[in-house]
């Protein structure tokens, strides 16, 4: 007797059973499944129009309301069509079988068997591009002349003002920087800099592995900029050369 | 991790190798070796798709305990985030593009007494007041 009663509350009865059920009841039972007879509304795509007419908005609140009329007398209690699809007691084995739950389970049980997909950083590394644009760098001519002539283009084109440049003519007549200051805290590396140089002499590296503990080491001065580009001049030589077409 | 493919890759890389792997990478690998860079870090490719997910076919083995991604100088870094083919003795472009002024590498140094320090590049231009007294007559 217990039994049929916890069976009763579990709603068990009720479900293999559905022609005994009231209306309001069975209405409840299928709403609360999901995916295996929930209707597709086949909705389509009304087809479009193009005419020179301005639209008129009507409500056809009177014909709309004669269609729903004409469906409560023909008996109509709703879109889906319960004679097809699956039986109650498809739906009762999905639901009391764990269906679903056991085949998302072996979809993790087959990933325990396949090759992960984790990329262990940093030995393996995702693609970059050769655009990328990390640290700042200062190049120079293949003769080892420092290639800035301090125009200023990128001072002036930087949109966090992130940039301080200082010059002075040399003893031959050559016109470069003293100070050139990148302040790496206020850059928001959109590359403006390294387009608007018309001697490639600023560049962005692909070195994103330049953090620091202390906010003053991000403060580079031409040095740095300097030692940056002639530590790193063969990728970054070879990045522009592959991206050359494009430029 | 994969079972068969740990197991795989112990039959084919040794006891010693494979400890070493589970220690660093954290994961059974097992491919040919490209090359090896000045300080001595290994990279790794295995391109067979059924037994590396493309995307982790490219590795490195880094000599250093203390391990760090910035140790990989900028020719393999561009090697390893598959920016360039070919390995950098092989690349004729990196090679051609390769000055010989170019300077050693090092890796991040910060937290250290290495760590780059900023400095000023040119004679200040606002001096602190440095008062002078003028002798008596």
């Amino acid at each position: 007797m217990s039994l049929a009663r916890a069976y009763l509350t579990s709603g068990l009865v009720p479900r293999l059973s559905p022609v005994s059920t009231s209306s309001v009841l069975r209405s409840i039972i299928i709403s609360r499944r999901a995916l295996s007879n929930s209707p597709c509304s086949h909705a389509q795509h009304a087809p479009h129009n193009h005419s020179d007419e301005p639209p008129v908005l009507k409500s056809r609140i009177e014909e709309r309301m004669a269609e729903i009329h004409a469906l409560q007398r023909e008996g109509f209690r709703g879109g889906a069509d319960y004679s097809v699809g699956p039986s109650a007691l498809d739906k009762a084995v999905h639901l009391f079988f764990f269906t679903e739950i056991i085949r998302g389970m072996w979809v993790v049980l087959e990933q325990f068997f396949r090759p992960p997909y984790t990329i262990m950083y940093p030995f393996e590394k995702g693609p970059l591009s050769p655009r990328f644009r990390g640290e700042h760098a200062l190049r120079r001519y293949p003769s080892g002349e420092e290639r800035c002539i301090a125009c200023k283009l990128c001072e002036a084109i930087c949109p966090a003002q992130a940039i301080t440049i200082e010059s002075e003519a040399r003893q031959d007549g050559s016109r470069k920087t003293t100070k050139y200051d990148i302040d790496m805290t206020k850059c928001i590396y959109c590359g403006f800099c390294a387009e608007a140089c018309p001697v490639d002499a600023i560049v962005e590296t692909q070195n994103q592995e330049f953090s620091t503990e202390t906010r003053e080491e991000l403060l580079y001065n031409k040095e740095k900029l300097l030692s940056n580009g002639d530590r790193a001049e063969a990728e970054i030589a070879a990045n522009l050369h592959a991206d050359h077409l494009y430029r | 991790m994969s079972l068969w493919r740990t197991v795989r890759n112990l039959q084919r890389v040794g006891v010693r190798e494979w400890w070493r792997q589970l220690q660093y990478i954290g994961d059974a690998k097992s491919g040919t070796l490209v090359g090896a860079d000045q300080f001595g870090n290994r990279y790794f490719e295995n391109r067979n798709g059924e037994e590396e997910v493309p995307g982790r076919h490219r590795w490195v083995d880094f000599v250093q305990h203390d391990f760090n991604a910035t140790q990989v100088p900028p020719e393999w870094h561009s090697w390893l985030s598959h920016i360039r083919q070919d390995p950098p003795a092989a690349d004729p472009v990196i090679q051609n593009l390769t000055p010989p002024w170019k300077a050693a590498w090092t890796e991040n140094l910060t937290g250290t007494p290495g760590a780059y320090k900023s400095y000023n590049t040119v004679v200040p231009k606002i001096n602190a007041w440095d008062p002078k007294v003028r002798p008596r007559v």
